[in-house]
């Protein structure tokens, strides 16, 4: 039943506020390889929208277009009613971005690294050092605030992105696999942080293919396989008479009762 | 076991061609030069014979050669896959022929053979009679052995540094080393050249005649004249050496497999005393950084030639370079002030490729550029950046040369032309950097292209100087056309504003070309950036 409630009051919020992303008709091909196959996506506002998919499902390729970092071959992206293409003054001030397999500027320290961005993004400096002590602080990374991000964890360059991604507070907020190769401390700081971003009514979009984090955090998935959208729409919806996501997920992509059958049978018998 | 070892070798070298075509071509081109190199120094050695300094340059020569394997290591840690025994370390192996193992297998390679040939050159340039020849049949090996364990131990011993990030930097910052050692050698050998030749070398040969492995070489020359004690002092030396090196490399390696690594513990990591200094003493942390974007982009980029390995070794060499040629040209006579000039283009080219140098994390400073004007601002700070450094360089430099050559005169119309230089570098360096970027991977001193960008980077960098000449050429002109009329000291001052102002007009017009091209190719730049 609460489901039904919350659904209820983003579909009243809808018809007023434009949704956080759409997306029609998005195609990207290199060279031979289609990596994303004109695909039309609605993200309502004030979600945790998890994106999810297998590996070279398309999601990295996406996420690039939608914010903007690769250029379509076709198609339109807006995010909250603003053309990302057309219009980037209004969208780059509205959205926070932490891609997978970019670097940031790993010889600054972490500190540095939020006082840079913020300041690159026109923020007043007093307001961007304020922000970045309470980040550090929520995101645990104070004690290495000082140390270069070249000598950062795997877990801590995430949150370090996190937090340089959050410091102009944007509207939505897109997360590339942002749990990927993180400790489960600071995967939990990294919860506790996006919850409380998004209860303010702001937007998550993340990738990721652990199906029970994303049914854990998110209320809203769009499933996507092979450069398609297979499936959007409320969690409860997409999983429906499956058990689990992660069994809906695997009817969705057809790797059901695919099974090892005899041809490991030597494995685990006698020695 | 060495045979497993020496064909792990071979496999490895193997799989490591058949990767790809331009690694073979490469490595081909790389085992031609290096043999065509060691036929050449072979025949020279062996022309040598019977030269009076015969013994000087070929134990000098040796004593190099070995200097050379004790660096190369630490300069290219990830040249040799055999080299990191802590591969190994799931392996039930013994110490005893591990060494063993490893320092046959060592003996595989372009190297070694490099050294092989040499040792034998050096072997008949001084073997004289029946009793140097066999001298030489045992320093010959001695000294490849030497060289080779040389390298081990000195790689064994210092494998944690090298894989760790400080150990990457160093090797980064070799190229540095290199590039301006050169330039050292370079004015080091036509100094000799006029000092009177090889003999200026028998001081310094005298001592490194004792200093293993060329004191092996040294016993040949000495049982060839009779000294027998000698001889057999020298190749003991050698020996024992030799036996040093690899206890020293078997008792790192013993070490390096049953001691753990800590060097990734993180928990204990209290704030060292610069940090809690800095966390306590500064009333806003962010008080270094300015308000804007100008203002936080140079101190961003000055901040990155301190910091950033690639970066600083391509500021060091430019400084080292752009100071060294005219200055030693105008001590050595041959220089002219104009000379000065190749400070400020040797610095302007770092306005080249501004966004390469950022590598992917270009995209943070995408994700702010939305207007051309933001795109604009960019751009400036970054050349205002490099000017903060180079402007009172380049007069530095031209001062200097001025000062070594005795020419004032020619000061303001020399220093006029390095601005217009400058300003041209900066100009066509910004429409370059948004035109043509291209990657510069991070490890290795090397290599500064990613595959596949190396036309990119040749014409973004040779179309833009001669554009920039181009762009010089009316300056160049005029003041041809001031010294053929004889202009006194207020023409040459004139020229001195001149070159000022038409550096800035073409810096800033460069600028302003290509803000709009960077806000509209954004997509296309952060991905020319993040290949590699």
């Amino acid at each position: 039943m609460p489901d039904q409630i919350k659904d209820d009051v983003a579909g009243g919020a809808l018809g007023e506020a434009p949704p956080a992303v759409r997306v029609e008709g998005l195609w990207k091909r290199f060279g031979e390889q289609i990596a994303v196959a004109g695909i039309d996506l609605t993200l309502p506002a004030g979600r945790f929208i998890g994106l999810v998919g297998p590996n070279g499902a398309g999601k990295t390729t996406t996420l690039s277009m939608v914010t903007g970092l690769l250029r379509p071959d076709q198609g339109r992206v807006e995010v909250a009613g603003h053309d990302v293409w057309r219009d980037p003054v209004e969208v780059k001030a509205r959205i926070g971005v932490l891609p997978e397999g970019l670097r940031l500027f790993e010889r600054l320290s972490g500190r540095e690294l939020l006082a840079y961005t913020g300041r690159l993004r026109g923020l007043p400096g007093a307001e961007v050092d304020k922000r970045a002590t309470q980040l550090l602080d929520v995101l645990d990374l104070a004690g290495a605030q000082h140390k270069l991000v070249v000598d950062y964890s795997t877990g801590m360059r995430k949150k370090i992105g996190l937090a340089a991604a959050l410091l102009h507070n944007p509207d939505v907020l897109f997360l590339d696999e942002p749990f990927e190769g993180v400790d489960p401390v600071s995967a939990q700081t990294i919860r506790g942080v996006l919850e409380r971003y998004t209860a303010s009514g702001a937007t998550v979009v993340f990738s990721s293919h652990v199906m029970e984090l994303v049914e854990s955090l998110c209320d809203w998935v769009a499933v996507m396989v092979a450069g398609r959208i297979r499936a959007q729409g409320p969690l409860a919806e997409v999983r429906g008479e499956a058990p689990s996501l992660q069994s809906a997920f695997l009817e969705l992509v057809g790797a059901h009762g695919r099974d090892a059958g005899e041809s490991l049978d030597w494995l685990g018998g006698a020695r | 076991m060495i045979s497993v070892f020496v064909r792990l070798k071979l496999s490895l070298l193997r799989g490591g061609l058949r990767q790809s075509a331009g690694r073979r071509a490469a490595y081909v081109t790389s085992a031609v030069l290096t043999l065509l190199f060691a036929a050449g120094q072979l025949l020279g050695l062996v022309l040598l014979r019977g030269s009076e300094h015969a013994g000087t340059v070929v134990v000098l020569l040796t004593g190099v050669l070995a200097l050379g394997w004790a660096v190369f290591p630490l300069f290219f840690p990830s040249g040799d896959e055999t080299l990191d025994p802590t591969r190994l370390v799931m392996l039930p192996l013994r110490p005893g022929p591990l060494v063993r193992a490893l320092l046959v297998s060592s003996l595989v390679g372009i190297g070694p053979l490099f050294t092989l040939c040499l040792a034998v050159g050096s072997a008949v340039a001084l073997a004289h009679g029946a009793a140097a020849v066999v001298a030489a049949v045992v320093a010959v090996p001695l000294v490849v052995l030497v060289c080779v364990a040389l390298a081990r131990a000195v790689a064994a011993g210092n494998v944690r540094l090298l894989t760790s990030r400080k150990g990457r930097d160093l090797a980064v910052l070799s190229g540095l080393v290199i590039a301006v050692g050169i330039q050292f050698v370079n004015f080091g050998a036509q100094r000799l050249g006029r000092a009177g030749g090889l003999s200026a070398l028998d001081p310094a040969g005298d001592v490194v005649r004792w200093i293993p492995p060329a004191s092996a070489l040294g016993a040949v020359e000495a049982a060839g004249e009779g000294a027998y004690g000698e001889a057999a002092a020298g190749l003991l030396l050698s020996a024992a050496a030799l036996g040093l090196l690899l206890y020293a490399w078997r008792r790192s390696l013993v070490r390096l497999m049953t001691a753990p690594d800590g060097s990734t513990l993180a928990a204990a990591s209290r704030p060292s005393r610069r940090e809690s200094a800095a966390s306590s003493a500064s009333p806003g942390p962010g008080r270094l950084w300015p308000e804007g974007r100008t203002g936080t982009v140079m101190t961003r980029s000055l901040r990155y030639v301190a910091r950033d390995p690639k970066t600083k070794a391509a500021w060091v060499t430019s400084l080292a370079l752009g100071l060294i040629v005219p200055l030693f040209n105008a001590l050595q006579g041959t220089g002219s002030i104009y000379f000065a000039c190749f400070a400020a283009g040797m610095l302007g080219v770092q306005m080249y490729n501004q966004f390469g140098q950022d590598t992917s994390a270009f995209w943070m400073v995408a994700m702010t550029i939305s207007s051309a004007r933001d795109a604009y601002e960019e751009l400036r700070a970054r050349a205002l950046a490099l000017l903060l450094v180079t402007l009172p360089y380049v007069v530095l430099v031209t001062v200097l040369t001025a000062a070594v050559l005795g020419d004032w005169r020619t000061l303001p119309d020399a220093l006029g032309l390095s601005f217009g230089v400058l300003g041209a570098m900066l100009g066509t360096g910004a429409v370059a950097s948004a035109r043509f970027p291209y990657s510069i991977p991070q490890e290795g001193a090397f290599k500064n292209v990613a595959p596949g960008q190396a036309g990119l980077a040749w014409m973004s960098i040779l179309g833009g100087m001669v554009t920039a000449a181009v762009l010089c050429a009316p300056l160049i002109a005029l003041m041809v056309w001031l010294h053929a009329s004889g202009a006194g000291l207020s023409g040459r001052l004139l020229l001195l504003a001149l070159g000022a102002a038409w550096g800035t007009l073409v810096a800033w017009a460069g600028l302003r070309l290509a803000a709009p091209r960077t806000a509209k190719r954004l997509p296309e730049i952060v991905a020319a950036v993040s290949k590699g």
